[in-house]
């Protein structure tokens, strides 16, 4: 692959350079080999690997995500194709607080309904959610807690005061680290690795040019927190991130972002704007980058290719980003969430964020959508229970039967599960995981073997299609529980191929992917007679 | 420096490490065996296929020996019972994808993906899935043929499209179980940057890229047919050939079905070959080929002649434009085709034998 393999803008990489030519259409590639002198066919190769360029005629894509099938997305698909609308279904659009979300080209619209899509007439343009184009945030609570309690606190007003970077400035680097473990900070995009092992382990590398990435490429079905993040607290993102720089001797910060949050991203870079017109961070240098639609682009590895102009496809580890990161460097890489922690806890102080949590440290966001009242963000003590969520979001619909903690990739769990602490270590204790805490909640009217195949359908289009466990494995599921077609393969060798996906897949989609059906076919066998 | 060498366990055996080994490089010295399919020794590591998972102690993943250094200490499992499932269902896996009774790619080679998972003892009732894999319908190009079918996606072919031959006219396309092998555009190769040397045919472990010649042809698998060692003399370079043939056809003369390289790391060529030495061979069987000199009789008619006779009218006529028009009315032209001592005696013959400086070598402009 021969791609551009030194530090230069990303906005000049090819998927970049794809999207402003309006997608992979017929002679692009060509056209952009000849501009580039990269080959066309490494080109064409990128374009065809994420979906947003792929495709560039179908400029409505209606969510298929369950909280938006919950809510009638499949009848939304289909009032949009016999309207005439260019319409294709897309992997969740991480609105799942606001279903069904149809995008149209970049800008996501919550809560589509039949009638916006007749409206429309047809024409993409005039595709809106009920009329409008206003900019929109999803529900956040608890509205009852005191500001002591909340580490982000997604309600209070931006603080662009620096106080918190210039307080890390003033304690040095080694001090800082000794904070952040005594914090107890969890890296919150799913892995819940500890935050200061990075830190330190950047700052502790020979070499000398590190990069900063922002992993904002909220893909996880079920979540939508780092959305609400960057729409109401950039603040906090951006210092987090100078603090992060500054403290493991990076200057260059690169912010990458699901190619589906324009609203959001619009959000950021005027912030970013209006910082460095201020001089906030003095030294460090924020660059945007957005996704151009690939799931997989979330894991931290597939995200640097993607960075670097590449098909999104994961690394093999080790080497870690620590080590040999973007274009070869050192690289801290840290979810939304958690570098948006950080100037609490500068400010406030490692004990402090640590006793805010319940089983394990701080306070967290959880994402809760599907069949509750009030789907919406909730920053709750980390560890407390499905039922103290569903309470703090108004309380179930109907009768609980099984729920998603953190995502597809977290598989389903049974109702008897609803009083276990939704945490980091005892999740995974039940072969399940926090993950990105995007909790999905279905009662007894949903059948199991439905919500399984939806999710395996998505890791299957997902899939980066590098390694045969993930690329064949997702695929032979999904054919696998598909009603229709199961009678050509049968649930009989399910556990063997789950078992060659978790142990031979190279990142952790592939490792993963099998649980929805596995924990289905496990707690609700029934559904599957 | 210390002079200590570095070793490591493999299987319980002791062994030394050179500089630079990956665990697959340590395991084949010592004649153990770990399986790859997306492997090639001219190409980087990417570790894709997963065939080749090991245990290292210590390590909570099982590795890619292909992509992982061997260090100092490691103790390493090429054989164990988790070692042993996976190859078991990941073969199985791939047999789902791909038919398990396709033991040759449409052109004869032996598909190394259903060979290794019948060795293996692979599940082969998992069931079957439909390929997602599409080629392209236009490339009506006359040499290379891509059978989505047989692909496993290993991307040997375009890595080593780019890697070994820098032209990057074939790429990995698409996402998920679609993943396939694609030109820009999915254009004909003809279109496309390709030089048709044919090295993804060479280096593709199960038949999937292949001489289209063959394919057509539906000839024997390469199993069936006779191997002969030659050497190409389309140039000086000296590649090795093996010539496949079918020795029944055309009566009993034996006809080529295709010409591959020996193996990577076996002669010069390393498993490479050009456009021509890999495909045109068809002037071997060809009807119009000369098989004898011809001289021109009186009447401007050509006759088959002895090499004597017909190097004795050559002789002769161009002494006779020499002696007439002067030495410097003479210029000789060598053909690539020779070898640098053909040519050193063509500029002699030029030189020495007619006087002239005027020699040339066709390869030169």
């Amino acid at each position: 692959m021969c791609s551009v393999s030194t530090p230069t803008d990303p906005h000049s990489t090819i998927p970049d350079r794809l999207a402003s030519a309006g997608g992979l259409k017929k002679g692009v590639a060509r056209g952009l080999s000849r501009d580039t002198g990269l080959h066309e066919a490494d080109i064409y190769g990128v374009g065809s690997f994420y979906h947003l360029l792929a495709r560039p005629e179908k400029r409505v894509r209606v969510c298929g995500g369950l909280s938006c099938q919950l809510a009638g997305s499949r009848e939304i698909l289909s009032a949009c194709q016999a309207a005439g609308l260019p319409t294709e279904e897309i992997s969740c659009l991480a609105a799942c607080d606001r279903p069904p979300a149809v995008l149209r080209d970049r800008r996501t619209l919550p809560m589509v309904t039949i009638q916006d899509a007749e409206r429309s007439g047809g024409k993409v343009e005039d595709l809106c959610s009920n009329g409008s184009e206003s900019v929109w945030c999803g529900t956040i609570g608890p509205q009852d807690a005191a500001a002591e309690t909340l580490c982000l606190n997604l309600s209070a007003e931006p603080d662009w005061s620096g106080s918190a970077f210039k307080a890390a400035g003033t304690m040095g680097s080694s001090a800082l680290f000794d904070l952040i473990e005594e914090s107890g900070l969890q890296g919150r995009g799913g892995a819940g690795f500890p935050a200061h092992i990075k830190w330190r382990a950047v700052a502790d590398q020979a070499e000398q040019e590190r990069y900063i990435v922002l992993n904002a490429d909220e893909g996880e079905p079920g979540t939508f927190k780092d959305r609400e993040i960057l729409l109401r607290r950039p603040d906090l993102v951006l210092e987090g991130l100078a603090i992060a720089a500054a403290a493991t001797g990076s200057s260059e910060v690169y912010l990458y972002l699901r190619g589906e949050f324009e609203v959001p991203g619009g959000v950021l870079a005027e912030a970013i704007q209006a910082t460095t017109k201020a001089g906030r961070f003095p030294g460090i240098t924020f660059h945007m980058h957005a996704g151009q639609g690939a799931y997989i682009c979330g894991e931290e590895t597939a995200m640097l290719e993607a960075l670097e102009g590449k098909r999104g496809m994961p690394r093999l580890k080790p080497p870690f980003p620590v080590e040999v990161g973007l274009w070869g460097k050192p690289t801290l890489i840290h979810n939304v969430e958690t570098i948006a922690c950080i100037p609490g806890i500068v400010l406030q102080g490692g004990t402090w964020f640590k006793d805010l949590g319940r089983t394990e440290a701080g306070s967290k966001l959880y994402c809760i959508s599907g069949h509750v009242q009030n789907p919406g963000t909730y920053e709750l003590p980390l560890g407390v229970s499905l039922d103290e969520l569903v309470a703090a979001a108004g309380g179930y619909v109907g009768t609980l039967k099984a729920f998603s903690p953190g995502g597809a990739s977290s598989g389903f769990l049974p109702a008897s599960e609803r009083g276990r602490a939704l945490d980091f270590k005892g999740l995974g204790a039940i072969g399940s995981m926090l993950g990105s805490a995007g909790v999905v909640v279905l009662n007894d009217t949903i059948n199991m073997r439905w919500a399984a195949e939806e999710q395996l359908r998505f890791f299957e289009e997902e899939s980066c299609g590098q390694c045969a466990p993930c690329r064949i494995g997702t695929h032979y599921l999904h054919a696998a529980v598909k009603r229709g077609e199961e009678k050509s393969l049968g649930l009989t060798h399910v556990a063997d191929v789950a078992w060659q996906m978790n142990e031979g897949s190279i990142c952790g989609l592939g490792q993963a992917a099998a649980l929805p059906l596995t924990s289905a076919l496990k707690y609700f066998p029934e559904d599957f007679a | 420096m210390s002079a200590m060498k570095q070793t490591l366990v493999l299987d319980g055996r002791k062994i030394e490490l050179q500089q630079g080994d990956t665990i697959l490089d340590a395991a084949s010295r010592t004649n153990t065996s770990i399986p790859t399919l997306c492997h090639d020794p001219r190409l980087k590591p990417v570790g894709a296929c997963r065939t080749c998972l090991i245990e290292v102690e210590g390590s909570r993943r099982l590795l890619p020996a292909c992509a992982t250094p061997a260090t100092e200490g490691m103790v390493i499992h090429t054989k164990n019972e988790r070692v042993d499932r996976h190859r078991r269902t990941l073969l199985g896996l791939y047999l789902t994808d791909h038919n398990p009774d396709r033991h040759y790619g449409l052109g004869g080679a032996p598909n190394q993906l259903v060979a290794m998972a019948h060795e293996v003892g692979a599940p082969t009732d998992w069931g079957q899935l439909p390929s997602k894999r599409k080629a392209s319908s236009e490339d009506d190009n006359p040499y290379i043929l891509f059978d989505p079918e047989q692909c496993i996606a290993c991307a040997r072919c375009t890595r080593y499209c780019d890697e070994v031959e820098s032209v990057s006219a074939i790429t990995l396309a698409g996402r998920g179980s679609e993943t396939t092998i694609s030109t820009n555009d999915g254009l004909s190769l003809l279109d496309t940057t390709c030089e048709m040397c044919g090295g993804c045919i060479d280096t593709c472990p199960t038949g999937a890229m292949t001489e289209r010649k063959a394919a057509e042809m539906q000839a024997p698998p390469e199993r069936d047919l006779k191997q002969v060692r030659s050497t190409c003399n389309f140039c000086g370079v000296g590649c090795q050939l093996d010539l496949h043939v079918d020795e029944a056809a055309n009566d009993g003369r034996g006809r080529i079905i295709k010409v591959t390289s020996p193996p990577v790391g076996t002669t010069t060529n390393d498993g490479n070959l050009c456009v021509k030495g890999r495909f045109a061979y068809d002037f071997v069987d060809h009807n119009e080929r000369l098989t004898t000199p011809l001289v021109r009789d009186k009447a401007g008619v050509l006759q088959p002649a002895t090499w004597e006779e017909a190097l004795a009218a050559t002789s002769l006529g161009l002494a006779g434009v020499s002696e007439r028009h002067g030495k410097n009315s003479l210029a000789f032209v060598s053909s690539s085709r020779c070898t640098v001592e053909e040519n050193y005696l063509v500029q002699k013959l030029a030189r020495q034998g007619y006087g002239t400086n005027n020699v040339h070598q066709c390869a030169a402009t």
